[in-house]
């Protein structure tokens, strides 16, 4: 058997095998729709909040309006006490409440300050801070609308008083994803990882079955062997990999940095890598059902440890120096770096050389794990 | 009965995966994802500080940056080794105090300062855009007072004139905004509905009867599925109870209501998912198909709880999809007991929002009876579970 017609029959095996398919290609297509699909409004809009105005003066009915006006922000209801606004975020029909003392505006034209308080329900991260940048925003107009009337009563020149209020802008502007939305934040690392296990359950599932049967894979030499599934799995992936960074990427409007050269070379060993790294541990499974099982449990903490959720400054060291030899680790954060934020080759190039290693490390251990199924099956055999 | 479940327990004592399944693997996973977030608060986030002015007043203000624990400034000469840090994501955020900021401050003309942040990193960016802000804010307003009292302002009056509004800011249920508090139960509940899921698949597979390339289900199949949710329920609850107390006892997370309405609620989505599993065991009635299917339909399960992103913004058919999750209905109950402190009866009606699942049953009946048309008798058939082990 020479390696083309190795690789034709190692194609026909993965495409007669339903659960390869299944997951490779189902999977993959199921996953890119239903991923990303709650977050598709991209930014939290509209939270509901409640007032509990002790003031009702002009003035408190104007900060009202104004946090109204705020896109994060629906002002549900103008309540009578604290403790009624408390139970309408235990119903779940509120998540903050925005508390505008008595004599707000009396104390404010006296020139004695106020303070008003704003609370949000922080069991949910991103609802809390729609709340508090919306409330905190109308505050602080508020503030600046008194500090106007107050200066201009003095009789200060208008434009001058403008100026006195604000005297220093802080312009403060998120760079590379610039709406803030969430499916250009999770989608990149997400589909990396998704490649990543559904290549490792393909080569998992593929490697479970063959071992148990006779079959072509006892004829050949076991680097013949590691070496065609792999250019198989990889040819595979590089078309369900181009899917997902160019179609996907531009369907969930991820901000795309680097120029296709450059992707399609850092993909190459991270491919290599994971299928190597399948071939490896397809060794290990004695039963079809097992691979699906194993790397579902492990991608939530792989998803975790890559350190695009949360900083990898923060992630106890010893997890980080064990992630490390899983290729999605590294190829996530390098992805990242290289496609999203635009960094130079230059600065990727360390975790391109360590895909490298991990695949040539993964590539000996396979062939060797190979060979011992070989003379295992013949042992058997005879 | 007794029997039944004494021959469950004793095929779970044969299987060394079931085995892991059910004793160490949960621990290793709770544990180990605990320990993945277990700083808990954003600290020390380094951020990239360009001072072009280098003078009294932009010294102050990085002073007032190092201030926050949030924030690790780190100084750059110019702006291009600051972006270039910030590409590599070596800093999540630069700051730009710009050139001759202090003459044009004094000058009465209107500088500005440039706050870029990492938005990639959804959390980590929003956080420091925040941050950055409160602290320069504070820095400048010493600048303003200085201005006031220099005009001859009165000293009692500088503060509110300044800010005539102070704002207060209360994170309502989670006062530290502990990422503990708020991430960790929500994923350890993902994780858990996953071996729950895999453990029940496991055990429902092995009662396959394999007869002329078909499955077949035994004959008796009603008798071992009710010792199997009368075994793997409490056991499964074990390691639920496990994360309550890791979390809310032994951490001391802040639990306002009873951890004991939670275990009632744990156990009510248990059976949810059981019934979602019957269904889909029954219609594959094949082992890999069954555990892929499954896995599809569960992984997901963490995007659509609603934590990380509200419900209310998730579109109609994610809200829909969301309802078939039996873990969405849970973190609801979670959430209203560890936050809201919810009594009992409020538990037990968030539980009567499963009502829709008591659908399954009369499908999960039919694709049983279905099922269980096995063409010849029992005597020449092989039991799934031989074939696998060939």
């Amino acid at each position: 058997m020479n390696l083309w017609q190795l690789m034709l029959a190692e194609c026909k095996a993965i495409l007669a095998d339903k659960a390869i398919v299944v997951t490779l290609f189902g999977g993959v297509l199921f996953y890119s729709v239903l991923y990303p699909l709650p977050y598709l409004q991209q930014v939290p809009t509209e939270q509901q909040v409640v007032v509990v105005d002790r003031d009702n003066s002009s003035l408190s009915r104007l900060v009202t309006r104004h946090a109204d006006a705020s896109a994060k922000i629906h002002i549900l209801a103008n309540l009578g006490s604290i403790d009624e606004a408390q139970t309408w975020i235990r119903e779940g029909k509120a998540h903050g409440l925005l508390v505008i003392p008595a004599n707000f505006r009396r104390d404010l034209l006296l020139g004695k300050g106020a303070t008003l308080s704003y609370g949000g329900d922080a069991s949910y991260f991103l609802i809390y801070s729609a709340v508090a940048e919306g409330l905190v925003a109308a505050g602080v107009d508020a503030s600046k609308q008194v500090q106007l009337i107050g200066l201009l009563a003095r009789g200060q020149n208008p434009k001058l008083a403008e100026q006195s209020i604000n005297s220093i802008t802080l312009n403060s502007v998120p760079a590379f994803n610039s709406s803030l939305g969430y499916t250009p934040y999770v989608v990149p690392g997400l589909f990396l990882l998704i490649l990543h296990q559904t290549l490792l359950i393909g080569t998992g599932i593929l490697g479970a079955s063959q071992w148990r049967q006779k079959g072509y894979w006892q004829e050949v030499s076991p680097s013949q062997l590691v070496v065609a599934r792999l250019s198989v799995f990889v040819l595979i992936y590089s078309v369900l990999s181009s899917f997902y960074l160019g179609y996907c990427f531009y369907w969930y409007q991820v901000s795309v940095a680097a120029t296709i050269a450059q992707v399609a070379l850092f993909m190459l060993p991270f491919l290599l890598a994971t299928g190597a790294l399948g071939i490896v541990l397809s060794c290990v499974f004695m039963r079809r059902d097992l691979p699906t099982q194993l790397y579902l449990i492990m991608s939530m903490p792989v998803l975790f440890v890559s350190g695009f959720v949360w900083p990898i400054a923060l992630i106890p060291e010893p997890l980080v120096m064990a992630s490390q030899v899983i290729p999605a680790v590294p190829a996530i954060m390098g992805m990242l770096e290289l496609n999203q934020l635009g960094a130079g080759w230059l600065a990727i190039w360390p975790k391109w050389l360590q895909l490298w290693g991990l695949f040539a490390v993964f590539m000996c251990v396979a062939v060797i794990a190979v060979a011992r199924k070989q003379k295992q099956a013949t042992a058997i055999n005879c | 009965m007794r029997q039944l479940i004494k021959r469950e327990l004793n095929s779970l004592w044969q299987s060394p995966w079931q085995l892991a399944l059910v004793s160490y693997i949960p621990l290793i996973g709770v544990l180990a994802l605990w320990w993945l977030f277990s700083a808990g608060l954003p600290r020390q986030l380094p951020v990239a500080l360009v001072d072009l002015d280098n003078s009294q007043i932009s010294r102050m203000l990085s002073r007032q940056l190092a201030a926050n624990s949030v924030i690790a400034p780190q100084s750059f000469a110019n702006e291009v080794q600051a972006i270039d840090a910030m590409r590599q994501a070596q800093v999540y955020a630069m700051v730009v105090l710009p050139h001759q900021l202090k003459k044009d401050l004094l000058t009465g003309h209107h500088p500005t300062i440039e706050i870029r942040y990492n938005s990639q990193f959804l959390l980590v960016g929003k956080l420091l855009s925040s941050q950055l802000q409160l602290s320069l804010a504070q820095g400048l307003t010493h600048i303003g007072q200085q201005r006031l009292l220099l005009n001859g302002a009165n000293k009692a009056t500088v503060d509110v004139s300044l800010t005539p509004i102070t704002n207060q800011t209360t994170a309502l249920f989670n006062r530290n905004n502990n990422y503990v508090g708020f991430l960790v139960p929500p994923i350890l509940i993902a994780l858990w509905q996953l071996l729950s899921m895999l453990v029940f698949v496991n055990s429902l597979n092995k009662e396959l009867v394999f007869y002329q390339d078909r499955y077949y289900l035994p004959s008796n199949i009603g008798g071992l599925i009710v010792a199997k949710v009368l075994l793997y329920s409490p056991i499964m609850l074990l390691h639920s109870g496990f994360i309550l107390l890791w979390l809310y006892h032994y951490l001391g997370l802040p639990a306002a209501g009873n951890l004991l309405d939670l275990v009632l609620a744990q156990l009510a989505m248990l059976l949810a998912l059981w019934l979602l599993v019957l269904v889909i065991f029954m219609a594959m009635r094949e082992s890999a198909r069954s555990v892929s299917f499954c896995t599809a339909l569960f992984a997901p399960a963490f995007a659509f709880m609603g934590i990380t992103f509200p419900v209310n913004d998730m579109p109609l058919l994610a809200q829909w999809w969301r309802l078939v999750m039996p873990s969405s209905h849970y973190i609801d109950s979670h959430v209203s007991v560890i936050s809201y402190g919810v009594q009992l009866p409020q538990v037990l009606a968030q539980i009567g929002s499963y009502w829709g699942y008591l659908f399954l049953l009369p499908i999960i009946v039919f694709l049983a009876y279905h099922g269980k048309k096995n063409p010849h008798d029992k005597a020449n058939v092989a039991l799934a579970n031989q074939e696998a082990s060939q």
